[in-house]
């Protein structure tokens, strides 16, 4: 650790301490003491309580360097906190009676105070809360609460377990008198309590004012517990029964919302077909008659997921007609491939020469491929999936002919075939709906890759 | 003890737990009872013996020639014609205590809540499974729910029985240690061979017994265990034995054995010496109390099952109850188990429960003084003490 008279001496600084030299009997000695403590005192700057020696010794290191103008304060943390032991006086303690005034007794106890606190209440007496149970008199009894299923005993028993008990109605129920009155639910005691509460406040309280009256409603409440005993004893063969039949509600609703899904997109398909026929032809009609243009204007959206958009960009300068033609990217694979094989066996050339018809034209032609290739996908699922359900229909009618079936199930929602009754009764328990089910994706995807070249090839097939 | 600092105020109170195993004695605010002793007393007739009995807990001696022994004050030496018997079954009654002792104040609380408040808690259920009985208590809001409380005989007498019976079958003699004046040591599973002690005088068949059941607590506390899962042959097979010598010297090995005699507390129906299945296995003895009490405080039962008693201290008993139980209960019901590892708090639990009680200040109101006895005589006691 380099000192300050190091490097006052390194940077050869004046002021250099004078005792540097050879050290003396005087140093080690120390004999005349009184002096050498008063020079020294002086410099030492008292480090605080609590602090380190070393950590000290980090910040201030040599006794020449001033401390900081403003010194932290270190009282807070720096303080090592020792028990304090011995700070007052010892205060004697005393085994002196007291009486409890929350007892009405009067008894006398003794326990240990400090002497100096002899003569105070007793602390613990505050702690003596009680619920406010109303009392009634004999009168108001019988002008106001009597009723037909409770003698005035029953209710004053009820009563008397509420103070007891402080209003804790499943204790007090267990500790009535079941005997010598009749058998009475939780339900029942609460009632009986709360309409004599109500009935009361109404009764004492000041004309004019209306009081919050409290409305218990028992069958609300022996409803709310029946329903909870019901949960509670579901043996486990139920629990999971339930868990199973959320599940199977769950796959019937994506499956629904999948052959939603699956139309729409056909509607999308067809219309988008329809009508890009329809333009055509009306485009082609509205240069010999000027009949069609109605049409057009009836039918101004056109899907545009039929076919392939292709982006229209007004861009400024010079740009290259060839720009138009290219695909857009969002266009797959497969679709590309399906277009590139109908232009070629049709023997168009796959890049033409871009001269702005050529170009709209191979646009055209791009899309309406696109379009018809979807389509015939679309007809060729259509196809699969009837020939499935009447392959599943055939199967279930022979073995409904035979015996009960129990393993196969059609549920064929919306359709309503002949000798199908039956088999749907029986089917209600068992895995319902299944129109989606065998088409895994990747039979799907195989068969259609398979079916892509086959399907164009039927194109060519007038 | 300051007085405010955790709401403790010492009065100077002595809490007793008579149990039908054990007495527990003390001061209140102490952690663990100062005596501890088995609730026994040995009465010899027409005899002076000149030994100072000690004052505790009812057993005061007569003058007459009677001298009763507890376990504290020589019990537990030969002595003629010493007959032991068990003191009152219905514990200390309110006329006795006021009338014979004059005593200044006194309060009787139930065990169950007792030892609830010693677990920190003010509601849940006792399962209580002590020497004579396995009772589940179902306690709401510091008060219990007498009418929901299942009982069963099967408890740490019932495993007693068992043992004795299991050495029977392996036609081990129980001899007490007081008989023995010297063993050889002998290989394991052949007889003991041992000398008998001379001079010994002409006991009691009560006080003979009486040791006899010494030993055998001795043995079922150091070697049953209780299954993970119901008992099965080839599992328990597997499980390492315990090896244990009998004061006689007698020492084997015990496998199988001592899983298939606690399995009678979980499931009676594979229990020998019980008739017919009308007995309830623990874990049923649970569940049937809960099912007795009202929806709305099930949750908060299940929520916190203590447990409590010497006898499940057995190894294994709290695993098994536990995997019981959550078998048994509906999957969205949270259980819990609470069971202090220590033995000092599982046996003494109802103690400390008084302890802690008699301590608080907020109690000082609760006793009941002889002031208010006089007055009221044995009905305020019904009407005071939960």
């Amino acid at each position: 650790m380099a000192t300050g008279a190091d490097v006052r001496d390194i940077l050869e600084l004046a002021g250099a301490e004078n005792d540097t030299g050879p050290i003396s009997k005087k140093d080690i000695i120390n004999s005349d003491k009184k002096k050498s403590k008063k020079s020294t005192e002086t410099l030492t700057f008292k480090r605080p309580e609590g602090m380190h020696r070393e950590v000290y010794a980090l910040l201030y290191s040599d006794k020449k360097d001033a401390p900081p103008l403003l010194p932290s304060d270190t009282t807070q943390g720096y303080r090592t906190v020792k028990a304090k032991l011995g700070c007052k006086r010892v205060r004697p303690w005393k085994w002196m009676p007291f009486t409890n005034p929350a007892r009405k007794d009067g008894a006398i106890f003794h326990h240990w105070r400090r002497a100096a606190e002899e003569g105070k209440d007793y602390p613990f007496a505050r702690f003596n809360k009680t619920v406010q149970v109303p009392v009634y008199s004999e009168q108001e009894y019988q002008q106001h609460l009597h009723d037909d299923g409770w003698t005035k005993a029953e209710t004053d028993h009820l009563f008397d377990l509420c103070k007891r008990f402080d209003l804790r109605f499943v204790v007090i129920h267990d500790r009535y008198d079941h005997q010598q009155y009749r058998k009475r639910s939780v339900e029942d005691l609460k009632e009986r309590y709360y309409n004599i509460c109500g009935k009361l406040a109404k009764v004492r309280a000041a004309t004019g004012s209306e009081p919050k009256v409290y409305i218990f409603d028992a069958g609300h409440e022996k409803r709310r517990k029946e329903q909870l005993e019901r949960l509670f004893n579901r043996t486990p063969e139920q629990v999971a029964e339930e868990e199973y039949l959320v599940q199977e509600l769950r796959k019937i609703e994506t499956r629904k919302k999948e052959r939603e899904k699956k139309a729409q997109d056909l509607q999308k398909l067809i219309t988008a077909a329809d009508t890009t026929t329809e333009m055509r032809r009306a485009e082609r009609k509205a240069t010999k008659k000027k009949l069609p243009q109605k049409r057009e204007t009836e039918k101004p959206a056109v899907p545009e997921t039929a076919g392939i958009k292709f982006p229209d960009f007004k861009s400024a300068g010079v740009t290259l007609r060839s720009q138009r033609m290219k695909l857009p990217s969002s266009v797959g694979q497969k679709k590309i491939k399906a277009i590139e094989q109908i232009l070629t066996e049709q023997g168009v050339d796959l890049n033409p020469m871009p001269t702005e018809e050529i170009v709209q034209m191979f646009n055209e032609l791009r899309s309406d491929l696109v379009l018809v290739y979807e389509l015939k996908q679309a007809h060729a699922n259509c196809e699969y999936e009837q020939q499935m359900l009447q392959h599943r229909y055939e199967a279930l009618l022979k073995a409904s002919g035979a015996s009960v079936p129990q393993s196969e199930a059609t549920g064929l929602e919306g359709q309503a075939w002949p000798g199908v009754e039956e088999i749907k009764t029986e089917a209600k328990e068992q895995i319902i709906d299944v129109v989606g089910a065998p088409l895994t994706p990747n039979s799907r995807k195989r068969r259609e890759s398979a079916s892509s070249s086959s399907s164009i090839k039927k194109v060519k097939k007038p | 003890m300051s007085g405010g600092v955790y709401g403790g105020d010492e009065v100077g109170a002595l809490v007793f737990d008579i149990g039908s195993y054990t007495v527990r004695a003390g001061y209140a605010g102490e952690d663990c009872p100062k005596a501890d002793f088995p609730t026994v007393i040995g009465v010899t007739l027409d005899r002076e013996d000149g030994s100072a009995p000690m004052e505790t807990d009812g057993e005061k001696p007569k003058q007459s020639g009677t001298a009763y022994y507890i376990d504290t004050n020589q019990l537990r030496v030969p002595r003629e014609q010493m007959e032991v018997m068990s003191p009152l079954k219905n514990g200390m009654s309110t006329s006795l205590m006021f009338e014979h002792y004059n005593i200044p104040a006194f309060f009787l609380c139930k065990t169950a809540v007792l030892s609830s408040f010693a677990n920190g808690r003010s509601t849940g259920l006792v399962l209580d499974s002590g020497a004579t009985h396995t009772t589940a208590i179902p306690v709401h809001d510091g008060y219990v729910l007498q009418q929901c409380i299942v009982k069963s005989p099967l408890a740490g007498d019932f495993m007693s029985m068992q043992c004795r019976e299991l050495f029977q079958d392996l036609s081990v003699e129980i001899v007490p240690p007081y008989i023995i004046a010297s063993k050889d040591p002998v290989r394991e599973g052949s007889p003991a061979s041992w000398k008998k002690k001379e001079k010994l005088p002409q006991v009691t068949r009560s006080w003979h017994n009486y040791m006899c059941n010494t030993v055998i607590q001795d043995f079922q506390a150091s070697v049953l265990q209780v299954s993970d899962s119901p008992y099965d042959e080839q599992v328990a097979a597997q499980m390492p034995t315990v090896h244990y010598e009998l004061p006689n010297g007698y020492n084997c090995d015990f496998g199988a054995e001592r899983l298939k005699i606690p399995e009678g507390l979980f499931d009676p129906s594979n229990a020998k010496g019980l008739s017919g299945n009308t007995m309830l296995g623990v874990g049923h003895v649970v569940t049937t109390s809960v099912g007795m009490c009202d929806i709305d405080i099930r949750p908060g039962l299940y929520g916190s099952v203590i447990v409590t008693g010497g006898n499940t201290l057995i190894q294994g008993f709290t695993d098994r109850l536990n995997r019981e139980l959550s078998q048994k209960t509906p999957p969205s019901m949270r259980l819990k188990l609470i069971a202090n590892n220590t033995t000092v708090e599982r046996r003494f639990s109802a103690w400390i429960g008084g302890s802690i009680l008699a301590s608080l200040g907020t109690f000082q109101q609760m006793w009941i003084s002889k002031q208010e006895y006089e007055e009221g005589g044995k009905q305020c006691v019904d009407r005071k003490c939960p």
